[in-house]
């Protein structure tokens, strides 16, 4: 019975996206997620070049890795968007690369329940590519009480930011890990509390790099992976949560 | 409103048979159910019950360790009691046709569901547990619950969270002609006990030491803790070491293998971090191919890096 009433709905969703290629995992949220993050009209391709990583299934449901690797992608990244289906919220985050120079973006997730997994990059010629993966879990990660909250300290702690650069083949790497409770707004009595906006600078140039925004799915504590293209020897990171709290630092030389 | 009533007794008959369809049905495949235990005699009065190193399965129900059980002469010490109700009930039921001695004292090593889940088939007042690893057992045993009902089922049936009732202490036990020497460590757990027989030399080491079967991490205090503390156990006057997964081993390569991979792991997230690479780029590292007997390392690699990765990132990052 549910695997007809799944069939109605697929003819009914690629009859009114009759340009989307089909799902590699057959996810009945496929067409409405793309519309909802994408757009309507647009052109998207399966490209596994997109490089998008995720475990096979989640050790720590609020804390599932993620990374999206454009190392073999063969286009300018000028944006990438990710999500999680099956979540409440399924955004993750949306990064603009503004000189198209991303290479690597990594961020851990929250997962409800076993989901599929996309991430969606925008190239110079405005084609979307799109690629999969699959996590299974036990689920309950949007839903389950913050961490910090079991640790006595966390206001002395919190807005704690750690940063590193490190290059890699000729590219440069930085990490930023924040200390920061996340909240998506979703468990009782706790209103959504959260980093809304991330913008890197390169700091000689002053030239914005990368702009980024977060929601509901994005994980507690969050530690930000970004490889650009090229050595750039000085870099700035800052973020603002929805509290108006701002956390910036500059990143470069003095680090490992 | 007699033809109502007539329509309520034909659902209740419909009700009735369905729970009788029911109930038969399952209950018959409940009989099929066993673990087919069987125990081996290693050394003399010392019997080993030994599980797969496959990961939990509803096929295999989590026998996916090793248990023991010692004869004293004054009663029969037991080493852990399995991941189920069931696997509990079929252990005793073994011990009990091997020896005529009553079960004296039932060891739990940690509070590991798949060591400690058998607990409700033995007598509450023979259970014993380090006391760190009883308030363990008691803080995660219900989430450890939920997830051992999800990954093995039916073989779960009528489990439930056994805490027991009585501490044991490090150092000598004296029991009829055993002595034997209770050693607390952390490694695995944070709280785990090891039990080494004098007269006969053999080492129930539990899940200090995994054998050809990748070890876990969830609740390590670290690596290198756990890399000394083998280190210590390599030092002891054994005979047989018994993994808590794995084959029994005469020699020391099972030590010899775990500080091999404990220090193969440590360098790798070290590693990792001082590169700057993020968990997932971890999880995909390449395993060396002198681990190719460990069964599931990549499974419980993607498990470490959840659990140890994000303390060696942050110790890797200077902070502002």
């Amino acid at each position: 019975m549910r695997r007809y009433w799944l069939c109605a709905f697929t003819l009914f969703a690629s009859a009114s996206w009759a340009d989307l290629p089909s799902d590699p995992l057959g996810s009945p949220l496929w067409a409405y997620n793309i519309e909802r993050y994408l757009g309507q009209d647009i052109t998207l391709v399966v490209d596994e070049r997109v490089g998008l990583s995720v475990p096979d299934f989640a050790e720590d449901s609020t804390q599932v890795p993620l990374a999206v690797n454009l190392r073999e992608f063969p286009h300018k990244v000028m944006k990438v968007v990710t999500w999680v289906d099956m979540n409440p919220v399924p955004h993750l985050f949306t990064a603009n690369s503004t000189d198209g120079q991303l290479k690597l973006v990594s961020l851990n997730f929250r997962v409800q329940q076993a989901s599929s997994v996309r991430a969606a990059v925008l190239d110079e010629q405005g084609v979307w590519h799109i690629d999969s993966g699959y996590v299974d879990a036990a689920g309950g990660g949007c839903t389950a009480p913050r961490e910090v909250l079991s640790n006595s300290d966390w206001e002395s702690e919190f807005g704690t930011l750690k940063t590193g650069l490190f290059s890699d083949r000729g590219n440069t790497r930085i990490k930023a890990s924040l200390l920061h409770p996340m909240d998506s707004g979703m468990v009782g009595n706790v209103p959504a509390f959260f980093v809304g906006a991330v913008e890197v600078r390169n700091e000689a140039s002053d030239n914005l790099l990368l702009t980024m925004t977060l929601a509901e799915s994005a994980a507690e504590n969050p530690m930000f992976v970004f490889e650009f293209e090229g050595g750039i020897p000085l870099l700035s990171i800052h973020m603002k949560d929805n509290n108006g709290y701002q956390f910036e630092g500059a990143i470069g030389e003095a680090s490992p | 409103m007699s033809r109502l009533r007539s329509h309520h007794r034909n659902i209740a008959w419909l009700v009735a048979a369905m729970f009788w369809l029911l109930a038969y049905s399952s209950g018959a495949g409940a009989s099929t159910k066993s673990y087919n235990l069987e125990a081996i005699l290693v050394a003399d009065g010392v019997w080993v019950v030994a599980g797969s190193t496959e990961n939990f399965s509803k096929t295999n129900g989590g026998n996916i360790l090793n248990t023991g059980f010692i004869e004293t002469g004054e009663g029969v010490v037991v080493i852990d009691t399995g991941p189920s109700r069931r696997y509990g009930e079929e252990f005793r039921a073994l011990i009990e046709s091997h020896t005529s001695e009553p079960i004296v004292k039932v060891l739990i090593t940690h509070h590991h569901p798949d060591h400690a889940f058998g607990s409700q088939a033995f007598e509450p007042n023979t259970l014993y547990m380090l006391d760190e690893s009883a308030s363990l057992l008691e803080q995660d045993g219900e989430a450890f619950s939920d997830n051992m009902y999800r990954m093995i089922g039916d073989w779960m049936r009528g489990t439930e969270v056994t805490v027991p009732m009585n501490r044991v202490q490090p150092g000598l036990l004296s029991l009829g002609s055993r002595q034997l020497r209770l050693i607390a460590m952390q490694g695995h757990t944070g709280a785990d006990l090891v039990v080494l027989d004098e007269a006969s030399g053999v080492l129930f080491a539990s899940d200090m030491v995994f054998f050809n079967r990748a070890l876990t991490t969830p609740q390590t205090p670290g690596l290198a803790v756990w890399r000394s503390e083998i280190r210590e156990l390599a030092q002891l006057p054994f005979s047989l070491v018994v993994p808590g997964h794995g084959p029994v081993i005469q020699d020391d390569r099972a030590f010899l293998q775990m500080i091999d991979y404990l220090t193969w792991l440590d360098d790798v997230l070290a590693g990792s971090a001082a590169r700057g690479l993020s968990a997932s780029e971890v999880i995909d590292t390449a395993i060396p191919e002198r681990f190719s007997e460990l069964e599931g390392a990549r499974y419980e690699l993607v498990r470490t890096v959840s659990h140890l990765y994000a303390d060696y990132e942050k110790r890797a990052l200077n902070r502002h």
